[in-house]
């Protein structure tokens, strides 16, 4: 037999699969549920990051609203930075300590940092004795933005009073959340991008498996191998028509979310190979199933752990050394390199050549098993 | 009845030789043996009735007719050619009606048929015609979900047909369906065998069996008793007699006479003279009878 038959074969598989997905009530209402719900997500999402940071000064040791224009002036040169005049140094350190909100022009402001200038400070400095300045930092500014304000404090004090002076932070406790990209954050869009694409594969992956367990179950599959159709083509049928509606429907949530602007065919590579992952999996899931429950299932036990390393991706630094095992790793590292982070193919290679491996070695193993299941039946 | 001579069957499998030879077919599961060394040839545009009970080795016989199961020893040929799985210009010519109805039941059955004729390259076949033939046409665009039993078998034997296979292999179809659709069954069964098919039957009913095969084989725990056309069966088996019913005062007398005894014309003369005549039968044993003669068990076992 020809490869010009052979593809006619498969190609005749492939659009059967597809007409009876198409006629699979419950697919049919959940995919285009799943995209309008996931893009919806995405949409609400912001897609930028607010990264001014509300700094509280009390400054009146400074002489006045003198003084006080002078410190709210060179602290808010420092882009970023909106200044909240503070009448009470004690109300400043509640503010930042316990949280406390305070009402500037009618609108509810609360403060992170707070820099509280001693009310003799003015007077020490004209001593030319030593005075100190007290930063109050909430507990979740980072490490960088604390000594930020320390060092820029002197700098401001330098500027008024001709000296630099000792700064003291109160309260202060690291919190690192995740790699620091000051001045270019990840947005909540931009993080919540991947494990929607993954998601996406995934639940492909169990309407894939869902048309395996039904072919093998009905025995279908015994009436196509019994025709000039080979095993082989069936499961390369399979194969395809797991990729495809995989593959096309993460495509259409990152097309619809614009993340396609950047490094397209870097992108387009890594979907399909998640994709020809995931019919893998589908293809495990499938021959495994007895019923409809089981094949869901099974299909969970697969999805839960692999939806692990897009998790991780919302918090980027969080990644254990185990995620970095899961078959999905490489191909949502490759996704968050190029939608957050606008990396190119010198940086996703490593990646990438990872997940080709996890991926010959899923979709073998669905082959095999498969193959196996056809033949028994 | 079909009516055909060990000699007639026989010169069906001389010429181009046998559609289907079978030769000295072992297969085991584990370590039961299902089929234990069984050989037959089947000759284009023959009928094979292939009888014997549940578990006596027929399902699997067929299995490595079709290429579905490699024989553990023996050989399998198809029109000429050693049958394989992945064998596609064997499968090209066979046409199998399995007993599990295995269809896709999401789809109309115009859209199986379609399905199947890409796969056999027979993307040109009629399937209106063909649903016509076995009175599906006004089904033809509903899901196969909603078919009866008989309408699935009906779907079934046409989807084995519809590429013109020259070996045919039907296991039990008529198996369970209503008088309507059997009768519809062995009409196309019949038309296949005319156009030149080999036809491999297996069925439980032996009246089927008698009804359409030019020859028949007895299958029992993976061995052949006996491989013959019925009629042969049943004159080798069956016992010569004629049996003369009349009527006796108020009761209904019975008698048999032995058709090798010299007495019986004047035994038949003097039967038909008389007066109470109310039938005169041949008493010919069924295949049935002959089977459990052979081989000690049932068919429905």
């Amino acid at each position: 037999m020809n490869a010009a038959r052979r593809a006619a074969i498969v190609r005749a598989i492939v659009a059967k699969d597809l007409r009876e997905f198409s006629r699979d009530r419950l697919w049919m209402v959940l995919t285009p549920l799943m995209l309008v719900f996931y893009v919806g997500i995405l949409w609400l999402l912001p897609s930028t990051v607010d990264e001014s940071i509300d700094v509280g000064v009390y400054a009146r040791g400074l002489g006045g609203p003198v003084g006080e224009a002078l410190a709210s002036d060179a602290i808010s040169a420092e882009q970023g930075i909106d200044v909240v005049l503070f009448d009470d140094a004690e109300a400043l350190a509640a503010a930042v300590i316990e949280g406390t909100e305070v009402e500037v022009d009618g609108q509810k402001r609360s403060v992170a940092v707070g820099i509280a200038f001693p009310d003799d400070l003015a007077a020490t400095l004209a001593a030319g004795a030593p005075a100190t300045v007290t930063v109050y930092v909430d507990a979740a500014v980072p490490a960088e933005i604390q000594t930020a304000m320390t060092a820029f404090v002197r700098e401001a004090t330098y500027g008024l009073a001709g000296i630099g002076l000792p700064v003291s932070q109160a309260e202060a406790e690291l919190i690192v959340v995740g790699e620091d990209r000051v001045g270019a954050q990840i947005s909540p869009q931009e993080r919540m991008t991947p494990l929607i694409a993954v998601m996406v594969l995934l639940v492909e992956s169990m309407a894939l498996a869902g048309l395996v367990a039904v072919e093998i179950q009905s025995r279908t599959a015994k009436a196509v191998v019994a025709s000039p159709a080979s095993v082989g083509d069936l499961l390369s049928a399979k194969g395809l028509t797991g990729t495809l509606l995989a593959f096309s429907q993460a495509g259409l949530v990152l097309l619809l979310v614009g993340a396609f602007g950047y490094e397209p065919l870097l992108l387009v590579v890594a979907l399909l190979i998640g994709s020809i992952m995931t019919a893998g999996f589908g293809m495990l899931a499938g021959s495994a199933g007895r019923d409809f429950m089981t094949t869901i299932f099974i299909s969970m036990v697969f999805i839960i752990p692999m939806a692990v390393p897009a998790v991780a991706a919302l918090f980027p630094g969080a990644a254990s050394g185990w995620v970095q095992l899961l078959p999905t790793y490489g191909f949502i590292e490759t996704i968050v390199g190029v939608t957050a982070y606008g990396q190119g193919w010198s940086d996703s290679v490593g990646y990438l050549l990872m997940s080709s491996v996890w991926c010959v070695a899923i979709f073998g193993a669905g082959w095999f098993i498969l193959r196996r299941r056809v033949e028994a039946l | 009845m079909t009516t055909t001579t060990a000699a007639e069957a026989a010169a069906r499998t001389s010429g181009d030789g046998p559609a289907v030879s079978a030769e000295d077919l072992r297969f085991s599961y584990g370590d039961i043996e299902a089929v234990k060394g069984i050989s037959f040839d089947i000759a284009a545009g023959e009928i094979f009735g292939f009888l014997g009970p549940n578990g006596a080795g027929k399902t699997t016989t067929i299995k490595m007719l079709t290429g579905q199961l490699q024989p553990k020893s023996g050989a399998v040929r198809i029109m000429g050619r050693d049958a394989g799985r992945d064998d596609p210009q064997t499968q090209a010519r066979i046409g199998v009606c399995f007993e599990e109805k295995n269809l896709y039941d999401a789809m109309s059955g115009e859209e199986n048929l379609r399905f199947f004729a890409a796969l056999y390259g027979a993307e040109g076949v009629d399937t209106g015609a063909l649903l016509g033939r076995v009175g599906l046409a006004d089904r033809a665009s509903d899901r196969v979900g909603s078919y009866s039993k008989g309408m699935r078998q009906r779907l079934m034997v046409a989807r084995s047909i519809l590429h013109q296979p020259m070996v045919l292999f039907l296991d039990e179809p008529t198996d369970g369906l209503d008088p309507v659709s059997s009768v519809a069954i062995r009409g196309i069964i019949r038309e296949e065998a005319e156009r030149g098919a080999a036809v491999l039957l297996t069925t439980h009913d032996m009246w089927e069996a008698d009804e359409l095969s030019h020859r028949v084989a007895f299958i029992n725990e993976g061995q052949l008793y006996a491989i013959d056309t019925p009629e042969n069966l049943k004159l080798q088996h069956g016992r010569r007699s004629v049996k003369v019913r009349r009527r006796d005062g108020a009761g209904v007398n019975e008698e048999s006479y032995a058709l090798d005894d010299p007495a019986v014309g004047e035994q038949l003369r003097a039967a038909v003279e008389s007066d109470g005549l109310m039938t005169i039968h041949t008493e010919e044993s069924t295949l049935e009878n002959i089977f459990v003669e052979m081989t000690g068990r049932t068919l429905e076992a």
